[in-house]
């Protein structure tokens, strides 16, 4: 298991876009299970106005999408052997079909294949389950590294709201 | 024994999987940007499928030369050791 220390070492990902809090079992560039908790606290529901009816907390498919990247990349970092300065970019998505919206309180639980580990491009696949059922079928996650200097990271957190 | 018709073969269905074509559709010599509207990552995908297939390491720096099919089966040669 790796706790949410260790997947922060792995992922350049920061606050509120680190979107997996645990990987609960990893089989070395083969496969890995890991868990992510939607609950009503993150951004993606702050503004929503108390009219707004229950379909509109449906997370985000962008955000569960990016979670499953999350995990296909604690995948192929981990134990390889990535050069510094070099940062993990989700390139491309085959063959993704969403069949359940996933709400507040639900669990998602990635089940990641690693089809192919390189050293610079991966390509991963898998399902997104909420307890026994599956609520996604990942057909393909390609992902490219990238120079850090090529990618501007804000070194400050500021509130872009008045 | 693997031909080098075989590879080239092998390497038509990969090309003609990424740009959703049919192989008999994917020419020698076509190119890839004016003939099937490819960018950047389409040819990183043909880059990880042709990694995957063969067990090598190509790198991102050959991007720029794979143009065509032909020019996918050149690198891959080099990188693969044929």
């Amino acid at each position: 298991m790796l706790d949410h220390a260790r997947i922060r070492a792995l992922l350049p990902h920061r606050h509120p876009m680190v979107l997996l809090d645990r990987v609960e079992s990893i089989e070395p560039g083969v496969r890995l299970i890991a868990t992510k908790a939607v609950t009503v606290t993150e951004p993606c529901y702050r503004d929503l106005p108390d009219t707004a009816p229950a379909s509109a907390y449906a997370y985000p498919v962008s955000l569960l999408l990016e979670s499953f990247g999350q995990a296909a990349a604690v995948l192929w970092l981990h134990g390889g052997r990535r050069p510094d300065g070099l940062l993990p970019m989700l390139a491309a998505l085959r063959d993704c079909v969403l069949e359940h919206p996933v709400y507040p309180g639900d669990v998602l639980r990635h089940e990641v294949l690693l089809e192919h580990g390189g050293e610079g491009v991966s390509t991963a696949s898998g399902t997104t389950r909420v307890g026994d059922r599956r609520v996604a079928v990942m057909g393909s996650f390609l992902a490219v590294v990238r120079p850090r200097t090529d990618l501007p990271i804000p070194t400050t957190r500021e509130d872009p709201r008045p | 024994m693997t031909t080098s018709r075989q590879h080239l073969d092998d390497l038509r269905e990969i090309v003609a999987e990424v740009f959703e074509l049919e192989p008999d559709e994917v020419s020698d010599t076509a190119d890839f940007v004016a003939e099937y509207d490819a960018d950047s990552l389409r040819a990183i995908e043909i880059l990880a499928r042709v990694e995957k297939r063969y067990q090598v390491e190509i790198p991102q720096a050959e991007l720029a030369s794979m143009t065509n099919l032909l020019a996918v089966h050149a690198v891959l040669g080099r990188y693969a050791g044929w």
